[in-house]
């Protein structure tokens, strides 16, 4: 891939709302490397969700320009389409097929033959353990079992950028550290993930690159190592702060304020 | 094309996968028919009834039974519990045409649509009921009631696309099952009321029944088939429209 893997450049999003119009997304500019496992991070309602379904497009653009593996997504949105995997806050899938059904009709949906998708199905019910599930409907799965088919699904084409919302939410701790390791095997095979979470340990652990987004605007944008020393040089304390502290620091947000907002969990 | 063949079968899946809403689908419109036949069937006496051309009252009934059953598809409500559920979504970022998502539930509907009326016709025959208009009438019987389901769930469709509400897509089908009603479904058009009569020849799908009711009760009449075909072809048209657009939109 040349250039970056997900670039953005005043990327805006506005509605016409009852109350007149709304701007979801006011002028994002992104850059994401290739390889990188890159974390967008923000609180309720700033604009992450937006802006991912602009990226993969599932939403029109008022304005700007993005592009994925170098694709114009509104010019090219097949193309677009083809070189994406997206796996959504809710787990999409069709509660009356199987997983292996699923998995094969987006092989076959992705242009793959049958016995190529069939294949594809079995590899990726082996990366995401649920060979023993293959056969049963997806409407009995768990919450950690649905999030993992839904993630094999956004691979079945082998796409060269990843791009998950909220992609542990509601799972146990066991649950999120299996995704996590999963995650770290998609990417180490060249895969560019582009994850949203509210896990702050989550982007912590798992990621090179964050851009925190508030109201619509990037407000923080670097490594997880950098946004730190950024802000353990500016309140000139000497005291090492974590990913909340950036994150609350960013958004203007207290711990009162965040609470319920900022939630970690346990490596 | 291929995509749109592949979520057909998907669709179809579906369907097996969801026997009950199938039993509902029969169950009711038979129902209807049984009550009725047995309601009227003595007011209209076969020998002295001029309009039933020498069968049962039950004849008569039929196309209201089967288009009742045509227009009990699920494939609506099954969109609707997609796009809550986010795998529309899942699909819209597939590229393959989007229309295909559509069309392919259509599909399955004209499928379903090919079963449930060749099943209804079958359990019809031991009550009496033939079907004059012989062999060639009965592909044909088969294929407009078929086409109407397709008709019926792409419009349903609309109001899933357009509101992504299954409250919406239930109330859009009590607005839309009083167009199956307002028409000669218990006598010809030339017996009704003169207010009747009127909503009767506006109702597109008058002319549906009195095609279905000719296949049923005459030889091949093309004068009142083409009609019957040529609302379903004209309804069509607009609804493959406006689905295109409506998807094409969806944001």
């Amino acid at each position: 891939m040349k250039g970056p893997a997900v670039w953005a450049e005043g990327l805006v999003k506005r509605y016409d709302g009852r109350d007149g119009v709304v701007e979801a997304v006011r002028g994002v500019d992104l850059e994401v490397r290739p390889g990188e496992i890159f974390g967008f991070l923000g609180p309720n309602g700033a604009g992450k969700s937006t802006t991912v379904r602009m990226l993969t497009t599932l939403l029109t653009i008022t304005s700007g320009r993005a592009e994925v593996a170098g694709v114009d997504v509104a010019g090219d949105p097949d193309g677009a389409r083809g070189r994406i995997g997206v796996a959504l806050q809710e787990a999409g899938l069709d509660p009356r097929q199987t997983g292996r059904e699923l998995l094969v009709l987006h092989g076959q949906l992705f242009g793959l033959g049958a016995a190529e998708a069939r294949a594809r199905a079995e590899h990726l019910l082996a990366l995401v353990e649920l060979e023993e599930a293959a056969d049963r409907v997806t409407k009995g799965y768990s919450g950690g079992m649905e999030r993992r088919l839904d993630l094999a699904a956004a691979l079945v084409h082998e796409p060269e950028v990843l791009f998950l919302e909220e992609p542990t939410t509601g799972l146990d701790p066991a649950s999120r550290l299996t995704v996590w390791a999963e995650l770290r095997r998609i990417n180490e095979r060249g895969t560019t993930i582009f994850l949203t979470t509210q896990y702050l340990e989550e982007a912590d652990q798992l990621c090179d690159g964050l851009a925190i987004i508030d109201r619509g605007v990037i407000v923080r944008e670097g490594t997880p190592r950098e946004l730190k020393e950024e802000l353990r040089i500016r309140r000139g304390n000497g005291e090492e702060p974590s990913l909340d502290d950036v994150f609350l620091d960013a958004t203007g947000r207290t711990r009162d304020r965040g609470e319920g907002e900022v939630q970690e969990v346990a490596a | 094309m291929s995509a749109t063949i592949t979520l057909g079968r998907r669709a179809l899946r579906e369907a097996i996968r969801q026997p009950d809403a199938l039993f509902m689908t029969m169950f009711i419109p038979l129902f209807f028919l049984v009550v009725n036949t047995g309601q009227a069937a003595q007011i209209f006496p076969s020998d002295s009834t001029d309009f039933l051309e020498g069968q049962g009252y039950g004849a008569f009934q039929l196309p209201i039974t089967l288009l009742l059953a045509a227009s009990f598809g699920m494939a609506a409500l099954f969109l609707v519990e997609e796009i809550e559920g986010g795998y529309f979504d899942k699909l819209r970022a597939i590229p393959i045409p989007r229309y295909s998502i559509v069309f392919g539930r259509l599909v399955a509907e004209g499928a379903k649509g090919v079963v449930l009326s060749s099943v209804i016709v079958l359990l019809a025959l031991p009550f009496g009921i033939s079907i004059a208009s012989g062999p060639a009438g009965v592909v044909l019987l088969v294929a407009l009631t078929a086409l109407w389901g397709v008709v019926y769930a792409g419009f349903m469709q609309l109001i899933a696309l357009k509101t992504r509400s299954a409250a919406a897509v239930n109330s859009g089908g009590l607005i839309f099952f009083p167009l199956l009603f307002l028409t000669p479904n218990l006598v010809p058009r030339d017996l009704l009321t003169d207010p009747m009569e009127v909503a009767a020849t506006v109702n597109p799908v008058t002319y549906l029944m009195e095609a279905l009711r000719s296949l049923i009760l005459e030889d091949l009449d093309w004068g009142k088939i083409l009609p019957g075909f040529a609302v379903v072809a004209a309804l069509g048209v607009v609804m493959v429209a406006l689905n295109v657009r409506m998807i094409r939109r969806y944001d």
